[in-house]
């Protein structure tokens, strides 16, 4: 594992972001998510790992509360984001949404131009005053999502006409440009090529700056390149959480390190 | 011997040669189908098969021709005056085959023996002979028809005759053919499967020949009628009163306006309950719901149309003129009668609902669970998702189901007769009584029609004109939902 890149990690404490304790999932009868608890810092990437099936996206999505639109599930537990309980009956999960975006699995475009797809967000939330504002909104997270300088000049060509690493981005800055405090990532690179991985994960380096990132992946050299933390699941628990370099040279768990060696999932 | 009699024998060589050579193909594997190439029954199948196909179509192929041939040879042999036109001779065919029906029949009711029925000379005394059997000659018999008639009848006897021999012949071949080449290697289930195909295909082309048959004779009746009312004056005149004395005018533009009306109403009623409940069901509803509802909506497309057509005479109309009629609860004098364009159209778009709501909510459910994902993770409401993002990439799918409905509205008849009256004319008031294009197709056939009067043909050109629009809107919809279908691949 030389690309680790351990020496550039900083390890300073920082705040912690999302604050989760006894995080219970289940799905009718299944009990996806047993007691999990962790803590997230901002401007961190926090990877979560594991075989498939082991909560891990689960996980995430109780995190924007996207669980709530599958009618079978329930959560119990709290998760806190600022200190704030997400689950609290007074929170809006819409708010919320707004709040802590998410990029999934397989690019998902809307039917709309590229200018629409990444206005979409602010539209919706009243985020600009006026048109040159929206413009300038749009830019701006086109721009962070690494995709400004391809799409320039075709901004009222349809979404859904890019190749696959670029939809990605686009999706990565649709969900930047309601400007979120907490980034979700389900698997964001697992439909891409080599090539367009490589862009969306320097992007997801970027990204740290300014959000709190959690990404959930299957790749580990993925999780090592672009976290700082890592948390490995395993049949709906989580079974270690620690610095990346750590979980990937010397996990305090035999499980952690069976994964990691291949011999499990 | 008549087609039935021949049918059976077919079939029962086909059902021995079945027999026969699947005993055959057991016999040479020596009692043990591991011997054989293809299982015994495909054998069998193989013998039916070739004892029945080209036997069935040498029939049919027969009965088709022979009739067209005969008619030709008797009429070359009738001596008709030079300047006769080909009106007088189908005239002067058609008693020759009336009498010859009638000998047949006399024969056949054994009034008359085979060889007095052949030694008849007198015109007179046919006439009377088979007035008493039930059969009437319209004009004298001529000399000239009855030897016509007489060969007509020994040709058709001939022709039958050489018919059913020539189809048993091939049945037999056929059979005696597929049992010599029944042996363990020969390959049954392959020629099997290329008889299957075979049949396949000529489903196929049944079905689309019937249809291109269908439009043929359209065709053919409305070229009658051009010939006899200029085309300008149907496509252009706004006056339709058809009298069969002569005289009329049949102007289509005040039935196709009053088509387009009754189904723009139609839609408007139609379209937004129908897209409405569409979103319900597919959006919001539990599956409980969803699995109750959905059928019971699915229902209303299950009501014959002429019971809405009563449901639209008896119970809307009266209650339209309830309202807008004179001394009706809103007090104005819109509406004289129940019969009228808002009747049929609110009928009518109940009538649709179901065919709007059904092809929507497949639409909708077709849109890619990612979007709505995609949108709600954006801090999207429900309503907000659907009306931004899931509405716009069903849109096609809902314009294709619109215009499908559009064309349904239009061929509409039955509630058109009984709820929009009879009346056709240019009017922009809904509450007055207007006629279709449809409903007028049915006026102008029902009763003692003369197929020779241009009021009796025009309803081919009325017919003619619909096909070719509800064709042309089913294109397009279809155009439409083919060219937007991949939006979200």
């Amino acid at each position: 594992m030389d690309d680790l890149r351990l020496t550039e990690r900083s390890v300073d404490q920082k705040e912690i972001k999302i604050s989760a304790s006894n995080v219970q999932v289940y799905y009718g009868e299944t009990h996806a998510i047993r007691d999990v608890s962790v803590e997230i810092e901002d401007k961190t990437v926090t990877a979560f790992i594991g075989p498939s099936g082991c909560g891990k996206s689960t996980f995430l999505r109780c995190i924007n509360r996207m669980n709530d639109t599958i009618d079978t599930a329930r959560v119990s537990g709290d998760i806190l984001i600022d200190g704030e309980d997400i689950y609290d009956k007074r929170v809006d999960p819409v708010q919320l949404r707004a709040k802590v975006g998410m990029v999934f699995q397989k690019p998902n475009p809307f039917p709309k131009s590229i200018y629409d797809n990444v206005a979409y967000g602010p539209r919706i939330h009243g985020l600009a005053r006026n048109k040159a504002d929206l413009d300038d909104i749009v830019e701006r997270a086109l721009r962070r999502g690494a995709i400004w300088n391809e799409v320039k000049d075709r901004l009222t060509a349809p979404g859904t006409g890019l190749s696959g690493g670029q939809q990605q981005r686009l999706c990565i800055a649709r969900a930047v440009a309601t400007e979120p405090e907490v980034l979700l990532m389900d698997e964001p690179c697992s439909a891409l090529d080599p090539i367009a991985t490589g862009q969306v994960e320097e992007l997801i380096d970027e990204l740290r700056e300014s959000y709190s990132v959690v990404i959930v992946t299957h790749s580990m050299q993925q999780a090592a390149r672009v976290s700082q933390k890592t948390a490995f699941f395993h049949l709906g628990n989580m079974v270690e959480f620690g610095e990346t370099g750590k979980i990937f040279t010397n996990p305090e768990d035999s499980r952690t390190e069976s994964y990691i060696s291949g011999r499990i999932g | 011997m008549s087609a039935l009699w021949i049918l059976l024998i077919v079939l029962a060589i086909a059902v021995i040669g079945y027999v026969l050579g699947r005993g055959r193909a057991m016999a040479s594997a020596g009692g043990d189908i591991r011997n054989l190439h293809s299982l015994p029954s495909y054998y069998g199948f193989n013998a039916a098969l070739t004892g029945l196909v080209p036997a069935l179509l040498l029939m049919v192929l027969w009965t088709l021709g022979q009739p067209l041939v005969i008619e030709r040879s008797v009429a070359g042999g009738l001596d008709l005056a030079a300047e006769a036109t080909a009106a007088d001779r189908s005239l002067l065919m058609a008693d020759v085959r009336r009498v010859a029906d009638g000998l047949d029949a006399a024969v056949g009711q054994g009034v008359l023996g085979g060889d007095a029925s052949r030694a008849l000379e007198n015109g007179d005394e046919i006439r009377e002979l088979l007035g008493g059997i039930g059969v009437a000659l319209g004009s004298d018999v001529t000399e000239d028809t009855l030897r016509a008639a007489q060969r007509y009848r020994t040709m058709s006897h001939t022709g039958s005759l050489a018919m059913t021999i020539l189809v048993i012949a091939a049945s037999l071949g056929g059979t005696a053919l597929a049992y010599r080449m029944t042996t363990r290697d020969f390959r049954a289930r392959n020629t099997v499967e290329r008889g299957v195909l075979v049949l396949l295909i000529a489903a196929a082309c049944l079905a689309i020949l019937t249809t291109l048959g269908i439009v043929l004779s359209l065709i053919f009746n409305t070229v009658e009628f051009f010939r006899l009312y200029p085309a300008t004056d149907f496509f252009f005149g706004t006056t339709w009163s058809p009298s069969f004395g002569g005289g009329s005018s049949l102007g289509i533009l005040s039935l196709l306006w009053g088509t387009f009306y009754i189904s723009l109403i139609a839609l408007m009623v139609a379209v937004p309950i129908g897209l409405l409940a569409a979103i319900y069901l597919s959006e919001y509803a539990s599956p409980l719901v969803r699995s109750v509802a959905k059928p019971l909506l699915e229902v209303l497309a299950g009501i014959p149309t002429i019971v809405y057509g009563l449901f639209a005479l008896l119970t809307v109309g009266p209650l339209l003129v309830d309202i807008f009629g004179q001394d009706g609860v809103l007090g104005v004098d819109w509406m004289g009668g129940g019969t009228a364009v808002m009747t049929a159209g609110l009928v009518m778009g109940i009538m649709l609902i179901p065919f709007v709501s059904s092809l929507s909510d497949d639409i909708i459910n077709a849109v890619p669970q990612s979007m709505r994902d995609g949108s709600l993770g954006l801090g999207a409401t429900h309503s907000e998702t659907v009306k931004q993002v899931i509405l716009p990439a069903a849109l096609p799918g809902i314009v294709g189901a619109i215009l499908l409905a559009a064309s349904r509205a239009i061929g509409e008849t039955m509630i058109v007769v009984l709820g929009a009256g009879a009346a056709a004319r240019l009017s922009l008031n809904p509450f007055e009584a207007m006629t279709t294009v449809t409903a007028k197709i049915v006026s102008q056939l029902t009763g003692d029609a003369d197929f020779s009067s241009p009021e009796a043909l025009v309803a081919f050109a009325l017919g003619m004109t619909l096909f070719v629009i509800t064709l042309a809107l089913n294109v397009f919809a279809l155009w439409i939902v083919r060219r937007y279908r991949e939006q979200y691949e």
